[in-house]
Parts: C-alpha cells; structure tokens; sequence
C-alpha cells in the first residue's frame, strides 16, 4: 500500500501564548514546535499498515524551513521518505486554502491511503483531510481509531459521541481522518533518528503548485479569552456548594 | 441569497439537544444580520421531526427526503444540501458541531468553494464568529468573505437549547436526486465499546476515592454519585493497595491515564503519581476537607469540606439536574 | 608415630623415566590448560576495543589492585568470615609461589631452595603457616558451601568446587606431611607425586571452570573502566548498545569470565530480593554462556536465550551489585548496554517506557506536565530567577519543580539558604536531567537533553549548581561530560554540612534513621554529610544496612515511571527495614526516596514515623520565619 500521511507542525502544548503586535496571532519568536498530536496516531496508523501489508509511508506537510525537524521525526518513527510544501505564508490560507495545497501535492503521487489527524492542535478546525477528500474525489471517513484492509478496500471503527462506534466499509484509494489514542505510539529512537539521515525529502515550493489561495474565512484578530485557568473554590454548606456545582458544571463548563 | 437555513440532526428519532442550541444560534444570527430564520431536516423519514422544529420561531421547515438517506453518509448528505444549497441560495448556513457535521460539512462547504468557519462559540457585529484556537487559550474571530454561502458550526452548549423561540414555521419538502452509485461507504449500525469490566482510559466521567473515605464502608457513597453522573468509579492508589477496589481502578502514572471530560477527585490530596494520571481531564472538581491540599492547585472547581456530607448533597443535586 | 623433622623433606634424586614422565605430565597439563584458556584468551581479545578505556591516571588502578587483590579488602569487609577465609586460601597460594616452584625444579634434579639452610628453612616455616590456614579457609569454605548452603551460591551443587577445594586441601596437607618424613623415605616420594598431580591436574581445570579468576580477577580489578557506573558512549552511526555478541567489548568480556560465582552482587540486589526475574549474578552468566556458546562475532541477540528483556528492566541502577563484586564486574555499564540496544532499536515495547519517553520528547519533565506548572510553583514560593550575580544555581529537577513534597524541600531548603545568607537563584527554564532515560537506554532523549541543559546553562554563565536531588547531581556531573563540560554541582547535604557549624543545634531532637540514597552514597561516596545534618536535628540512628551497604527505595534507573513492580514492593521492604529501628523520623536525602516512603510509610497507619528530608530537618530549626 503507498499511504501519505499529512502531518503539521504546531507550537508546542505547553507554549506560552503571547498575541503578536498586529493582534492577528500569536508571537512565534521563542516558541518551540512540535508534530500534531493527532497526525502522530495517523502515522502510526500508517507505520502499523506497512508493517502488516507492506508498501510505502509518505508524510507530507506544508510550512517554513522550521518544519524540517518535525520531518525528520516522522522520518525516524518509520516513513520512507517526505514531500516538504515549503510555505512561508500557511497563516493566511483558510482551510481550503491549505487543502488545494496538499492536494496538487498528493495528486501526482497515486496513492491508495491519505490519513491525517483528526485536529491541529492550535486552530483544531478537524477539515483538512475532509477537504483534500473532496478535492480529489475520493471517498473519506473521520474521527477513525482502527484501520483494517480488506479484499474490496478497507473497514474501519469510527468514534461516535457518548461511547459509541461504528465501522465504516469504503472502497481505496480514500481518505481518513485519526483520532488520537486509537494506538499506542511509538517513540523516536536513535536508530531511526541516524537511518532517517538518509531518506528522501523532496521539496517543492507553494508557487510551483500553483493553486489560487484568496481566502474564504479570514481570522480578524485574536484575543486571549477573558477567563483565565483558575479554581473556583464554591462557598457555602455542602447542600449549597453541591448545587452551585451542578449549575456550573452543566453551564460553564458544559461537561454535564 | 438570502435566509439562514439551520440543519437539524435526529437522535433517537427526535431533534437532538444540539440542533435546538443550533435553531437558538440561527435565530440569534437572524437577529443580528436582519435575515429569516428557516431549518432543514435530512433523512428518509422526516415528518414528525420537521413537526417538532415547525413549532419554533422559523419561517420554513424543510424536510429533505430521500430513502438513500435513511442512515448517514458523508456522499449522501452533502449531495442532498447541495442540491438543496444550490436551488435555494441562503446567505447562512448553521450547523450543530456535532461528529456527523465535522465528517460533511467541509466537504460541501468545500464543494461550493466555501470554507466551514467551526466550533462557533459567539456571534458578534459583523457578524464576525468566534472561535477558540490553541486548545482554549486564544479566541479568534472570523469573518467571512466573497459571495456564495457562509457556513457556520455552533459549539455544543455556546447556544441554549431552551432559548429557542417557539413559534410556527410552514412545511415543505424538497427531493434530491442521488444514485446509489454515488454513495461510497457503507455504515454499520453503531455499537458500544467491547465489554470490559473497566476502561477507565476511555471513560468520559470519572470519580476518583483516595485515602479521605477512611473506610471501605464508605466506598457506596462515591459509587452513588458516580452512577448519578453517569461515571465510571477510580482511585489513587492507597485505595488499592489496601484491596478497597482492585487495582485496574487505579489512577495514576503506575495505574491508568485518564482524560474525561469530568473528573471528580473525593479526599484525594494530589501526589505527584496522582496528579500525573489526570492531567488530561478536561474538567476537574476537587472535594477535600484540607484547603491546602495540593489537588486544588490543578482543580477547575473545588469544594472544601467533609465529603461524608458533600459527596451525598451532589448526588441529590446531581440526580435534580437530570430530570 | 609421626615426628617432626623440622626441615621440608624432598624425595632423593629421580630417575631419568620419573624425570621424562614429569616432563611429560607437565607438558600435558600445561597443553590441557592452553586447549581451554587459550580459547577464552581470544574470545576476550576478538572481542571489539572499548572506546572510552583509559589506562592513566594509572595511580587508582595501582591503588585498586593493591587493596582489592593483594589485601582482600572488599572481600573480607563485605563478607567478614567466609572473606578470611578465601584471603586465607588466596596469600596461601601466593605464599607457595615459591614453594611450588622448587617442588618441580627438584623433580627435575634442580631444586633451588635448601630446606636446611637458612632461608630455606625460614621460607618453608612460613609457608607452612600459611598452609595451615590455607587449609583451614578452605575446609570453612567447603563447609559452607556444602553444608551451610547460604542461598546466594545458588541452589545446585558445584561438584567441581567440591573437587577443587578437594584439591587444595590436598595440596596443603601433602605439604605439611612432608615435614613430618626425612628425605630418603618412600611416603616422600609419594606425598612428592601426589602434590605434583593435584597441581597438574587444577592447572588443567582452572580455565574450565570458574576458578578460571585465579588468572582473570587481577587483571579484572585492575582494568576498571575507571569510575563507579561507567557508561562508555556509543561510537559511530552503528553503535545501539549491547544488541550482539559483535558489541560486546573486551572488558565486557574479560568480566564475565571473571565472574566467581560468589552470588555477592545477588545478595544486594533489590529486585533478586523481592522476587523479581533480575538476578545480577545470572546476567553476567548469561554473558558468559553467550561467550563461550557463540562467541563475540556472532549476531544472535543477547537478550533472548541467554538472558530475559524483561530481568534487564527491573534495574534500579542501585549498583549493589558493582559495589559488592570483588573480582571487578561491572554490572551497571552492561545492564545499561542491554538496555540501550533494546531502546534505541525500539525493541522494547513498554507503555509506561513510550509514555515517559513521548513525554520527554516533547516536552521538559518526565511527568509529562506542562512547564507552566513549574512557573506557577517558582511565582508562588517567591523564589529569586539566576541572573548570573548569585553565587549559586539552585536546580528543581522535575521532583522539587512539579511534586508538592519536592517543592516543600525546596522551600526549606530556600529558606535554608536565606538563612546563611547565601544567594542563590532559579533557571527561568528548566529540562529533566535525562537521568531517568540515560539509565533507560534512550540516547537519543538523553543527548537532546543534555545538549538542551548545557546551552542553558552557559547562557545564564552558571558556574556552581546545587540541587536536592542525587540523581540529578550524578546525571549533570558526570552524564552530561559527554556532551560538553557542566558546572560544578553538588548535593545539598554537602552544602549544609559545609556550613553545618552556622546551623542551629535542636535541643530535644527525636530519634532520626537515615536512608542513604544509592546516587548519593554508592554513587558520589557521600555518607557522612548528611549524617552531619541530621545530627543537628536529632538522635540519629543507622538502619541495618547502611552507607555501602544501603538497601535502594525502588525507584531508580527509571522504574519510578515504569508500571507496577512484580513480586514485593521494594519501597516496603525497605519502609518496614526503616520502620523497625523504632526511630520517629526517616530521614532522607533524596525526593525519589522520600516518594516511595511515603505510600510505604502511610500502611502503618497512625504508629507510622514521620518522614523528613534533610532540609526539612534543618529549616525546622531555624528561627520562625526569619531571613527570608
């Protein structure tokens, strides 16, 4: 099978989130970056499907030189070789934007499996891998946690909400969307690090791909939400306290 | 163009939750742009759906029918809308952001060169619709630009289900035209999780006991308030370790990684190995009687007294709210 | 009646076929001795150079192999009796040097020394004494391993043990008979041959068996690899750590043919106690099954048939097993290797071990906690940030930055400073040290690691570092020396007993049982500082084994972020050690230690000690929240 995995690299979980001067987004400078969480499970996915039915794990991703790191990851964790977009301006590109992007790039490649992560940890709109879908006319699925090939294409488990799943037959070549903690990641380690020296990492420039990149769904400005993470200690006798809680976990924080 | 058009989602054979916060959104939308209010209903059997979202305050129902679209299907869904989208020309489309929207609604909004703004937890002047951005830390507004439709999916609990206006809305019905070839994939009936006895890993709601219950004869009390809620029963490990509940309810770094959406932490003080094992919860509510323990520093909300009284008085309240 | 006669009796001159046939059974022995040592000679030599080998400063090694092999030292102190008993035997067999020499040179008509004359006699007079003792040894030793059967020699039999200790016996009782005939008579010649074929004979054993030590362990101690936990670094794009025979180096093989079998290392092994796989005896016969099975060229993994993946994870990295062996085995560094090549190849598959390494990855503590958590603490507790004009960098680590009892020594420990008035200030960003990778095997996360701290490090000019925890006093000094040059670093307890005599002396302190950490005190040989600190708190009180001789909590060499242990829980065992002094506080040195008390110490119930770190100890005494 000749899988592509599109993954994206994001500031770091733990960043400290400052707004930029233009109040458009965050100040990168000082920020470390890391690979999505969720296109990390989509690798793995991808490496465990080699492993069972051989082939080929492409990553792909789009981004300045500072995502060379994040490939050379995925190249360590087991990917054969990577497609680097080489972007400098991903920020202004909406969604579909971005998905015509990988999409040009993808499309010459002919490949039976796209996966990607369900979300990107910092705009976490979960479309990307939709949108590629549509644009090449392939069939898709999302929020999928185990994969399995099968004689007519693939049957795959889908999240549903409350603890449910159900599986998905489609026919290949498709398009997935991971969920995360559908499997147990593995970690980089040294051997792959020095064995991803030698791996291909094809580079090809957003202008080459010539796709048109007016955006749709602009993003004004960003403002740090006025509640900050504190505790909320609720005052009262245990029956007052009790309900205060009630109405502010169904309300506030809407886990109820 | 013109109207906001709300897709309504079943669940159930009724209009689910979501989709009265998404008919709430719509109206307020309608409010703030001066546009009408109308709502769709998708399915191979939508009277009595499009019945109970036509006693909202909307102008048009419409029951988009067709049998290919009895159970949901990304191909299905997004032909029927478009189809729809293209005959009727709104200015908005809403949508519940729900895993079912997440799977279509790219897709279309893509197929007509548009781009899904998600998640929406507001609407202001504009209208501009924000949403969060870096797992909750930023809100970011967007606008939309160019002609065709806008497509907007509202947050789960953004919107009130109960400040949906009541009203009448005329019914109609609307035929998409879909071949079966052109549905590319096959779901199956939806299932629960394989039967474990627990998946503390994957449960959503979560009351964890630590030493502060004294005694095992206490251990009903939290059980009481875990099948209030809905949750499954953890513990740190001292409970374990002493037999109270068998280890695979341990929570922590040498027990399980938990990452519910609630986490309702009885007399646990916060060690380390404790703290680690949670920290993927989405919400935590602190009860302990020590108002310094360290458990407070990482809690969302907290209460600070004898769980013997607190623990009882939530589940009353907890077992209220449900009704 | 037999009667002394004062002088060594050698039998009168041999025929020319009693010469040939000596000639002969030499010859044939020295052959036999050569078919089997020659054989291991080049399994060690073929085996690949270790990088890192120094030969100078060559003073220790001296120093090592004066102590450890000629006096005994380690075996004596750490096993006082059966240890004798063994010296016994060993300045025996060095005392007959000589003796045994002119014994064949007499076969052949040359003999050197005069029994008679003045030297001669005084030689064999003082030989003789230590026959008798060597006599003695080994008959103690035979009697122990025989009929005592101490459990750490192993549950089978060792029939060639029992014919070698056969064999000494002999040799020391044909020498002592022979003083008791004159030099023509016929039970002279017979005690001669005798004496002449036990030693042919042994000579011939030697290589085959583990007594093959007589030759290796002096050469063993003296080629250390120079530091206590050596861990050489790996060279070149190939190299993963101990994978194949191929990556075993020469003094991983000289050690396992080294090994004696004496189960000392066993004895102490945490894990071997608590009913775990581990058995550190066991790992490095394993090695030499290896070795003498397959050779040092072939492929075959280790860790497999020879010896269990999952026995080498239950290491705390304690180095009881280092510390006790006196013929110079070196566990650690082999224990790690094994690790290494299972971890940097991705062989080993363990949930907790991918989490602690996709944590470390990623981020900057092996919780897995976001570093925010860290900046909250340093805010809250109104701690000063480094700016290079303090004296002194006070390092967290990921205990005293994110675990509330780590942050509560910190505190005092701060409170402590601001006592004495030293300055002192925090890193505004601090990554985990690596140790708990390093010991892993991860190098990929250790180096990220190291490089990352050291950089840091050099921005904020940092030039003195003290911290409360010993592994990360180890892992930065010693550790990170591959990867560029650290500051100085140093414990706490170092510190405060460097300025002990500025710190109050507790009226009325409580009876305090102090837990030596295994980084602080095996590792760093620091016993006495933190004895010095709890002496100002209270009464203290040595567990049984203590300094050396320190029984580990169980969480280190990683295993605190591993799953739960198999077989007893170290932690309680050790707790229950503590808790039976009768001693009202446990006092520690070490936020790891203190850790794994705690839930040990909390099943006690209300009867239970307290359990204080050395800085809690000291700030307790200080005036009430003065000088901060």
């Amino acid at each position: 099978m000749k899988i592509i995995v599109a993954i994206k690299q994001v500031p770091e979980r733990d960043a400290q989130v400052r707004i930029d001067a233009a109040g458009k987004w965050i100040e990168e400078s000082g920020l470390q970056y890391a690979l999505n969480e969720s296109d990390a499970y989509a690798l793995e996915e991808a490496l465990q499907l080699k492993e069972k039915h051989g082939g080929e794990v492409v990553v792909l991703t789009a981004g300045p030189e500072r995502v060379g790191p994040t490939i050379r990851e995925a190249l360590a964790k087991g990917a054969d070789r990577a497609i680097h977009i080489d972007c400098a301006d991903l920020g202004s590109r909406d969604a579909l934007g971005v998905a015509k992007l990988l999409a040009a790039a993808v499309k010459p490649e002919n490949p039976d499996l796209i996966l990607t992560g369900l979300q990107s940890d910092d705009l976490g709109q979960g479309q990307t891998g939709v949108i590629v879908a549509e644009l090449l006319g392939l069939p898709h699925s999302s929020l999928i946690l185990h994969v399995e090939k099968t004689d007519t294409g693939l049957t795959v488990k889908r999240e549903l909400e409350e603890g449910w799943f159900q599986t998905i037959e489609l026919p290949l070549p498709a398009v997935l969307t991971i969920q995360s903690g559908g499997n147990k990641l593995r970690y980089a380690t040294l051997m792959g690090i020095k064995r991803a020296k030698t791996k291909e990492v094809r580079t090809v420039t957003a202008t080459e791909l010539a796709v048109d990149s007016a955006p749709v769904a602009i993003l004004e400005r960003v403002v740090l939400p006025q509640k900050q993470k504190s505790t909320q200690i609720l005052p009262g006798n245990p029956k007052e306290a009790a309900a205060a809680l009630v109405e502010k976990l169904k309300f506030e924080a809407r886990v109820l | 163009m013109s109207g906001i058009w709300v897709v309504v989602e079943e669940r159930d054979g009724r209009v689910s939750r979501n989709s009265w916060e998404a008919v709430a959104a719509g109206q307020k939308l309608a409010a703030l742009t001066g546009q009408a209010a109308n709502a769709v209903v998708i399915g191979a059997q939508t009277e009595p759906l499009a019945a109970e979202v036509a006693a909202k305050a909307l102008a048009k129902v419409v029951r988009i029918e067709h049998s290919l679209l009895a159970a949901y299907t990304a191909d299905g869904f997004t032909l029927a809308l478009q189809q729809f989208i293209e005959a009727e020309k709104p200015y908005y489309v809403v949508f519940p952001h729900t895993y079912q929207v997440r799977d279509y609604a790219p897709k279309l909004a893509a197929r007509l060169g548009q781009v899904l703004i998600g998640d929406v937890t507001a609407f202001a002047e504009g209208p501009t619709f924000v949403r969060q951005l870096m797992q909750g830390r930023l809100n970011g507004s967007y606008r939309h630009s160019g002609n065709g439709p806008c497509f907007v999916s509202v947050q789960a609990g953004a919107f009130r289900a109960d400040e949906a206006q009541a009203g009448t809305a005329a019914i109609s019905t609307f035929a998409p035209t879909i071949d079966p070839a052109q549905i590319r994939t096959k779901p199956s009936e939806r299932f629960r999780g394989a039967a474990q006895t627990v998946d503390l890993g994957a449960a959503q709601l979560i009351v964890g006991v630590g030493r502060g219950i004294k005694d095992p004869a206490n251990i009903p009390i939290a059980q009481e308030l875990a099948t209030a809620l809905g949750a499954e029963l953890g513990a740190s490990r001292p409970i374990c370790d002493n037999g109270w509940l068998p280890m695979e309810r341990q929570i922590g770094s040498s027990g399980q990684t938990i990452s519910p959406k609630l986490y309702l932490a009885v007399g646990i003080s916060g060690a380390i190995q404790h703290l680690v094992g949670i920290k993927g919860s989405q919400c935590v509510v602190a009860i302990n009687k020590d108002p310094d323990a360290p458990i407070f520093e990482v809690a969302d909300y907290g209460i600070v007294g004898d769980l013997m009284e607190v623990v009882p008085a939530l589940t009353e309240a907890v077992k209220a709210a449900k009704q | 009646m037999l009667t002394l006669t004062a002088t060594l009796a050698e039998p009168e001159h041999f025929s020319l076929v009693e010469k040939l046939l000596l000639v002969v059974l030499v010859a044939a022995s020295a052959a036999g001795f050569w078919r089997r040592f020659g054989v291991v000679l080049h399994k060690i030599l073929k085996s690949k150079k270790d990088p890192s080998f120094h030969l100078f400063p060559i003073g220790k090694r001296v120093w090592d192999f004066v102590c450890e092999v000629l006096f005994q030292t380690k075996v004596i102190r750490q096993r006082p009796l059966p240890g004798l008993a063994h010296a016994f035997v060993f300045w025996g067999f060095c005392a007959f040097a000589l003796v045994t020499l002119n014994h064949f040179a007499v076969g052949l008509g040359l003999g050197f020394l005069n029994p008679a004359g003045f030297f001669g006699r005084f030689y064999t007079y003082f030989a003789a004494v230590f026959a008798i003792a060597c006599a003695a040894g080994i008959f103690g030793l035979f009697v122990r391993r025989f009929l005592v059967r101490p459990k750490w020699l192993g549950k089978k039999l060792s029939w060639e043990s029992g014919f070698i200790a056969f064999l000494i016996f002999l040799l020391m009782v044909t020498y002592l008979a022979s003083f008791f005939v004159g030099d023509a008579d016929q039970a002279t010649r017979i005690l001669w041959w005798v004496h002449s074929l036990a030693i042919l004979i042994f000579l011939v054993i030697i290589p085959h068996t583990k007594h093959l030590h007589l030759i290796l362990s002096p050469a063993t101690v003296f080629l250390s690899r120079g530091g206590f936990s050596q861990i050489p670094p790996l060279v070149g794009d190939e190299d993963f750590g101990l994978i194949a025979g191929t990556d075993l180096t020469r003094l991983a093989s000289l050690q396992a043919y080294s090994c004696v079998e004496c189960g000392r290392c066993t004895e102490h092994c945490p894990a071997a106690n608590t009913g775990k796989l581990l058995n550190p005896k066991e790992i490095i016969l394993g090695l030499r099954s290896y070795l003498n099975d397959l050779g040092p060229a072939s492929e075959e993994p280790l860790l497999g048939k020879y010896n269990a993946q999952e026995a080498a994870f239950q290491c705390t990295t304690c180095g009881a097993c280092e510390f006790q062996c006196p013929v110079g085995i070196e566990h650690l560094p082999i224990i790690v290797g094994l690790r290494r090549g299972a971890v940097n190849t991705g062989a080993w598959e363990d949930e907790y071990g991918s989490k602690l390494f996709l944590a470390l990855e990623r981020g900057a503590n092996a919780h897995g906690l976001p570093a925010s958590e860290r900046d909250k603490f340093i805010e809250k507790a109104g701690l000063p940030i480094f700016d290079g004009t303090q004296e002194y960098c006070l390092w967290l680590g990921c205990m005293g930055g994110y675990d509330p009892k780590g942050r509560e020594i910190i505190a005092d420990f701060a409170r402590v400073m601001n006592y004495l008035g030293t300055s002192f200030g925090v890193l505004r960003k601090e990554k985990c040290c690596g140790d708990p990778v390093r010991r892993l095997g991860n190098d990929l996360v250790f180096q990220q690691l190291a490089e990352s701290n050291l950089e840091v490090f050099e921005q904020n000019k940092a030039k003195k570092i003290v911290s409360i925890c010993p592994h990360c006093v180890r892992t930065i000094q010693e550790d990170w020396k591959e990867f560029g040059t650290p500051p100085q670093v140093e414990h706490h307890s170092e510190f405060l007993a460097r300025h002990a005599d500025k710190l109050p002396k507790q009226a009325n302190g409580e009876s305090i049982v102090f837990h030596d950490p295994c980084y602080l005190g095996r590792y760093r040989n620091v016993y006495e500082q933190p004895r010095t600190v709890v002496g100002l708190a209270g009464e203290l009180v040595e567990a049984p084994r203590n300094h050396e001789r320190s029984f580990c909590c169980g969480a280190g060499g990683g295993l605190v972020f591993l799953g739960e242990e198999s077989g007893e829980r170290v932690s309680k065992v050790r707790a229950a050690e503590l808790v039976a002094t009768g001693a009202k506080t446990v006092g520690t040195a070490c936020p790891f230690c203190n850790s794994m008390f705690r839930d040990a110490l909390a099943e006690k119930g209300e009867g239970a000690p307290q359990l204080l770190d050395i800085a809690q100890l000291t700030a307790r005494g200080l005036p009430a929240r003065g000088g901060s």
